[in-house]
């Protein structure tokens, strides 16, 4: 009885359930994963970061295929792909980890490798199993031909930023990318900005909408690939940071997607909810629940770049006072920089604990839930791909498979468990990014002239890291979300977007 | 700052805001390029010819009377646009003050005298560092009556355009340094690339190496640390200045953007938490203008304590312009981050315009210290 | 995935896998009570707080405020009927041996209604944590077995830590420090004990406390080598009570002055001298700064708990009254700037909240304690009665040998290493969740306007109370440089602390 007031348990305990419940396997996992990241910083991050970001301010236009192909040779893009659709299948809370060491070094390199997982990410919330493994099998291909098959999210628009944040403001959103009904598919017209990795994606989860009047009651997320008759790009964006990864634009002009690449649209979720009996919630619901499966499992993974910017400022604020006499004395015995590293250290270890924490509320009752259920998490650890692919996979066609994942994860998470997990990834995603932009100014302070210089590496992370705080929803945006679920909720009163 | 003092300062305040307006603005983007793009040398030839690079110099050669008050006036104009040619004047202002606190005015008539165009008249200095901090200086030798400076030179504001540089130097095994004005069109120079950086891209350094250089000696031996802090007395609210201009810049891009962005079906300036950020940018920028407007006529006018009012001007202003700019480019959302848009680049000149005369934590400990002392907090 | 060596040489890099991941690395290990016991915990804090805590905060404080002299004897009856005062002693020696994990929830819980009265609770287990880093067996038996009497009888026994002096404060938390201190608690070494001569002040719960673990110097001008912990009980001669502090706030709990004028204590007393340690593996100073790390490493994460407490707390009251006020005709909850600002005050209570959970795995792996969460030993010790124990642990507790061995056991049994890293995250638990307090305090306040300065509303009081805890157990500032010490220092030879 008393445990029904604020806060709730669930909300606050994530880390404690999950350490006593989580197969143990997932810590050597989660150890290579990072010594991995570690490796792959010291021989391409690191060696190449200062030189992608001087190259890209001579030559905005420029793409970084060669680190991409790089990436993919280290075969990073299938690394967190499960195993039914063919990838390595290592578990997906280790991919924080894995960014925030990335990131650490170069934050940019960081968004080229987690912008494909976000991709990834945008896919499977449709719960398209067919689809899913069709397209993720194609990234595994591209890494065993050298030809990277990156996956992207396309959703933000010249009018509409903030606003295809949350399904609320998309009903009054000015979005202009229509996608019209038509015998055996959709034909879109418009155009998406922003779309980070854009120019380097092979396949784009585009979210566009059937009735520009109703967005919210119309959205449609369709698989678009480069080439596509009617699919261009169009400009690259002039970006402060994270120069490396291009910020593209996405041009339709009567572009035909197949029935075959619609990844969900409302007639689906139309047949869904009538053969479901509890028939609770409306089309406009089940697409809010889409994004959200998205942003929770995406928030985590910038809130991960925010604590690896955090880090890679800290790091370097760390070496320049260790090497560094100032009136005659090492600045690392100062106490006031003691006092100013000890702080930077504290923000670095509150951001991973947010994004921990997040993980562990994706686990218990978000997107990575069915494959952090020990048995499952085991079988898939120790069957061998070979076995997998070939009596596993093909079941992933079956119309009944995508049935009983949309019935898992749509109907079956009630709406306390979505406020969580989307409330939690909000809180680790601006937390972690405001600290991240933080340490990078107090590095600067602390460096002084020596931090100006592009050569230092510290001002490439304040550069970096605002982005943080802009993208995947601007903090502000992020704030209001966790009021919205983890706040308001209980309380009648509360409206969210009015005034 | 709407100024009462004088009528010539209120000339030159409307003459820097137009120069502003008509000269920086619209190729702020093109001129922030450099080193990958070219110098902005017709913007600096304009500059010197309206006197900007001479406030600092005595009045009969072009200089302002109420000289500080005067370059603050035209660095907060001036950086509302483009803070580079902040940069480049306040760099300026200082190595020329260091001269004219080192007793050496009549080196600064002759330089003036001589100066065909900007680069002549502009001079060099490692103006982010404070040599007593971090020892970033020359070695010199003494060879009968002439001064032989070697060594490396790190962060030299201006040294690959000026054609002559203040540089510290210290006799190897003393304490303290000397200054030394160098002409860097001479041989035993080897001038680096502009360093890439941060901000004030358009007011670049670079790092050079003397071997053998041929100084002549400013003022006296082992005395250049008392003219650094005495300049850093007079102009640390110059430094406040360039922060308050970027503020305001920053803060009126934001409001015309809050005013036209629609989102959530309204434009975004009638959102309560857009305009909380905005509240905070406009106090912030207020409290810059008040500040900065009393703090430089306190030390044209000599009040007591105005060494102190200066600093603390540099110090608030600074950090207020840091914290304003972060969410002078949040509120303009994903644009605001991007080159297009005027906000970035303020974020990152604000940032760099805060490590300007030495790190800022020592700067803090320098100003308590005085007051630990015995000078009077106010 | 790829080689081991590799990996370990990357790993062994910083930030170390073992510094940061302590909750990933708990995965597996914990023991499935510990969910179901901290949800326990935050029950029990939350009905605690519906009857007694929250219907008496207010009038405790305005009552100090009247009469600074006041002592809640009342109160400190109340918390021993409820059985507070034992929960948390091991069965080994006569108590409740609830769970250690289920302390922090807790006390989180009564901090988010008071303060005061979360620091009279919390500071038996300030006081115990002393006497049971000396492992003296026979005094934690004979000293509990007291507490728990006095909870049958209605006659609280409380204990305090009594440690700081009027000349050293921050000095005494460190042995760096401590070298060049003006500490002035004389013990002299005489025949069958010790005779005290010196003060004590801001001693928590001084006053209404029975057992004092006074530390005192038997030699004044090595004290960081001569550390002596001597219980001391009320009544003994030479030994009185001076001062009440008038303090800000956290009213309800006295800070007293303990005065020692010719004290003499018996052998039989003496918790743990500079001979105790002799056997161990550290030398004399490192072992004293181990100690102390042993008692930081547990306290301060129940402050940072406290921290979370009253960031909770001014949340709370912030939203209570955004709900129900209009602000230019509109509920305040419902204007969008009102609506970021509570998120920014929520976040600060998560994040405070997943420090001090993270020191608990910390500990759990690797503090003093850390033997208790074994699987075996925690199942053995949940489910065996208490009346088991106390068959056998008096006898064997009265044992010299079994003090020594458990000594010997737990300092040595500890590596450098995992004492940083205890000691390294209670401090930052610590800073980190008591700035979040006195923020929300301050965030919530800015929200209430004029209903946030009065007594009635709760918030300035919390304001008042969350002050303190930015300066007691180590001053945020020490706090800091002994992350610094802990967790970023050893790896860099150069770097030196307390050395400016």
């Amino acid at each position: 009885m008393f445990m029904d007031s604020e806060p709730r348990f669930e909300d606050i305990t994530c880390g404690l359930e999950s350490t006593a419940r989580a197969p143990g396997a997932m810590i050597t996992e989660t150890r290579e994963a990072i010594a991995l990241a570690r490796r792959f910083n010291e021989a391409v991050v690191r060696p190449y970061a200062l030189e992608l970001d001087r190259h890209m301010q001579e030559d905005p236009n420029y793409l970084p295929w060669d680190f991409v192909k790089e990436a993919n040779r280290w075969g990073l893009y299938t690394l967190f792909i499960p195993k039914i659709f063919g990838g390595k299948g290592v578990n997906l809370p280790a991919l924080s980890y894995f960014l925030e060491e990335l990131a650490s070094a170069c934050t940019a390199m960081s968004n080229l490798v987690g912008v494909h997982y976000l991709g990834v990410a945008t896919l499977t919330a449709s719960w398209n199993i067919r689809l899913m493994n069709r397209l993720m099998r194609d990234t595994a291909e591209g890494e065993r031909t050298g030809n990277p098959c990156l996956i992207s999210l396309a959703i933000t628009e010249p009018g509409a930023g903030t606003d295809v944040e949350d399904v609320e403001l998309v009903s009054r959103a000015k979005v202009s990318c229509q996608a019209e009904k038509v015998d055996g598919g959709y034909v879109v017209n418009g155009s998406k900005i922003f779309i980070s990795n854009g120019h380097l994606s092979t396949w784009h989860a585009l979210i566009c909408y059937e009735d520009l009047e109703r967005p919210h009651e119309t959205t449609v997320m369709l698989a678009v690939k480069t080439g596509d008759k009617g699919f261009s790009f169009g400009r690259q964006e002039n970006k402060m940071g994270q120069k490396g990864c291009p910020a593209s634009e996405l041009i339709f002009e009567d572009c035909f997607v197949p029935d075959e690449n619609v990844c969900f649209d409302r007639y689906y979720i139309e047949r869904f909810t009538r053969a479901s009996r509890k028939n609770k919630r409306s089309v406009e619901d089940y697409t809010m629940q889409v994004i959200d499966y998205v942003l929770s499992a995406s928030r985590a993974g910038v809130a991960a770049f925010g604590a690896g910017v955090a880090r890679g400022a800290y790091e370097e604020a760390l070496e320049f006072a260790q090497e560094t006499e100032v009136e005659g004395k090492l600045l690392i015995n100062h106490e006031w920089a003691q006092c100013l590293l000890a702080e930077m250290y504290t923000n670095v270890s509150l951001s991973r604990l947010s994004y921990s924490e997040t993980n562990y509320a994706n686990g218990l009752y978000g997107m990575f839930k069915v494959l952090q259920w020990k048995p499952f998490f085991y079988y898939l650890k120790y069957v061998p791909s070979s076995i997998i692919d070939r009596f596993i996979a093909p079941l992933l066609d079956m119309d009944f498979v995508t049935w009983l994942f949309r019935k898992l994860y749509f109907d079956w998470q009630k709406d306390e468990e979505y406020q969580r997990t989307s409330g939690w990834a909000s809180l680790a995603k601006f937390t972690s990014t405001d600290y991240g932009v933080r340490n990078s100014q107090l590095a600067l302070e602390m460096m002084g002239r020596a931090g100006m210089r592009h050569d230092g590496r510290a001002e490439k992370h304040l550069r970096d890291s605002k982005l943080l705080q802009i993208y995947e929803g601007t903090n502000q945006l992020n704030r209001q979300n966790l009021f919205k679920c983890l706040i308001g909720r209980t309380i009648p009163a509360a409206r969210m977007f009015e005034e | 700052m709407k100024t009462t003092v004088s009528d010539e300062l209120k000339m030159l305040e409307e003459m820097a805001g137009d120069f502003a307006a008509k000269e920086l603005l619209e190729d702020r983007e093109e001129n922030d390029k450099y080193p990958f793009g070219p110098l902005f040398e017709g913007v600096l030839t304009k500059a010197h010819d309206v006197g900007f690079f001479s406030i600092m110099l005595p009045e009969e050669m072009g200089g302002a009377a109420d000289a500080v008050n005067a370059v603050c006036l035209v660095l907060d104009e001036v950086c509302r646009a483009d803070a580079s040619l902040g940069g480049i004047i306040f760099t300026n202002a200082r190595a020329q003050e260091m001269v004219a606190r080192a007793g050496e005015v009549e080196v600064l008539k002759k330089i003036a005298a001589n100066a065909a165009g900007y680069a002549g008249l502009l001079i060099a200095f490692p103006s982010f560092n404070n040599p007593g901090e971090i020892e970033n200086v020359a070695m010199v030798e003494r060879s009968k009556d002439k001064y032989i400076l070697s060594g490396d030179i790190e962060y030299v504001v201006l040294g690959g355009i000026a054609d002559s540089a203040l540089l510290p130097a210290k006799v190897k095994g003393e304490e303290g340094y000397s200054l030394f004005l160098v002409n860097l069109k001479g041989d035993g120079l080897d001038i680096g690339e502009p360093v890439l950086s941060l901000g004030l891209h358009s007011c670049p350094a670079v790092d050079m190496s003397l071997s053998d250089v041929e100084g002549k000696l400013v003022g006296q031996e082992g005395k250049g640390g008392d003219y650094f802090e005495a300049a850093v007395d007079r102009l640390s609210v110059a430094a406040a200045a360039m922060a308050a201009g970027v503020i305001k810049g920053s803060f009126v891009e934001a409001l015309d953007y809050t005013k036209e962005r629609v989102q959530g079906g309204r434009e975004i300036v009638n959102w309560s938490e857009v305009r909380m950020l905005l509240s905070s940018m406009a106090v912030k920028g207020k409290v810059a203008d008040i500040l900065v407007d009393r703090a430089s006529r306190s030390v044209d006018c000599g009040e007591p304590g105005w060494q102190l009012d200066s600093r603390a001007a540099a110090l608030h202003v600074q950090e207020m312009a840091a914290d304003a700019t972060t969410d002078g480019i949040q509120l303009l959302g994903g644009n605001g981050y991007m080159k297009d848009y005027g906000q970035e680049k303020r974020f990152r000149d604000a940032k760099q315009i805060q490590a300007l005369m030495g790190l800022t934590p020592m700067r803090k400990l320098k100003y308590i210290k005085r007051i630990v002392d015995g000078e009077l907090p106010w | 995935m790829f080689d081991r060596i590799l990996q370990s040489t990357l790993m062994e890099k910083d930030p170390k896998f073992e510094d940061i991941m302590c909750s990933l690395l708990s995965v597996g290990k914990m023991p499935r009570g510990l969910i179901k016991e901290a949800e326990e915990g935050m029950a029990l804090g939350r009905r605690f707080n519906e009857a007694v805590v929250r219907p008496y905060s207010l009038e405790l404080d305005r009552k100090m405020q009247e009469d600074p002299t006041y002592l809640p004897w009342d109160l400190v009856e109340e918390i021993n009927r409820w059985g507070f005062y034992t929960g948390w002693i091991p069965k080994l020696f006569g108590g409740k041996g609830w769970s250690f994990s289920a302390m922090s929830p807790f006390i989180e819980e009564v901090a988010s209604e008071c303060l005061g009265i979360a620091n009279l609770l919390g500071v038996q287990y300030f006081g115990l944590s002393f006497l049971f880093v000396s492992w003296n067996t026979r005094l934690i038996d004979m000293i509990c077995r007291e507490v728990i009497e006095g909870e049958r009888t209605g006659k609280p026994c409380l204990i305090s830590g009594a440690i700081t002096e009027p000349d050293a404060g921050t000095d005494v938390e460190e042995v760096e420090l401590l070298s060049k201190a003006r500490v002035k608690c004389y013990a002299e070494k005489v025949k069958g004990g010790y005779v005290v001569n010196g003060n004590k002040i801001f001693i928590s719960n001084g006053h209404l406390s029975t057992w004092h673990m006074l530390i005192a110097y038997d030699d004044l001008e090595r004290p960081e080598e001569s550390m002596i912990m001597l219980a001391v009980k009320n009544g003994i001669k030479g030994f009185s009570f001076g001062r009440m502090e008038k303090k800000m706030g956290q009213k309800g709990c006295p800070a007293s002055e303990l005065v020692f004028e010719d004290c003499f204590i018996p052998d039989e007393y003496v918790c743990i001298s500079r001979d105790d340690v002799k056997d161990v593996r550290r030398g004399i100073k490192e072992a004293n700064m181990q100690l102390i790390d042993f008692v930081v490493s547990m306290t301060r994460p129940g402050v940072g708990a406290m921290g979370t407490g009253v960031a909770r707390g001014a949340y709370r009251e912030a939203l209570e009254f955004a709900q129900e006020t209009e602000v230019e005709g509109k509920l305040l909850i419902n204007h969008e700037w009102a609506q970021c600002m509570l998120a920014e005050m929520y976040k600060n209570v998560a994040l405070a909240r997943l420090s001090y959970m993270e020191c608990g795995y910390v500990n759990a792996l690797h503090g003093m304690t850390k033997m208790m969460n074994v699987k075996p030993v925690y199942y053995y010790n949940k489910y065996l009665p208490t009346s088991v124990f106390d068959k056998f642990m008096p006898a064997s507790n009265k044992r010299e040998s079994t003090t020594k061995l458990f000594r010997k056991l737990i300092m040595d049994g500890q590596t450098e290493e995992e004492a940083c890293r205890a000691s390294g995250w209670a401090s930052l638990s610590k800073f980190a969740a008591t700035d979040f307090g006195i923020r929300n305090c301050h965030l919530a306040i800015e929200l209430m306007g004029q209903a946030g300065i009065r007594h009635d509303h709760r918030v300035e009081k919390f304001l008042r109370d969350s002050k303190l805890l930015q300066i007691y157990e180590g001053t945020n500032q020490l706090n800091r440089l002994n992350l610094f010490k802990c967790l970023i220092g050893p790896s860099i030879p150069e770097a030196e602390v307390f050395n400016d």
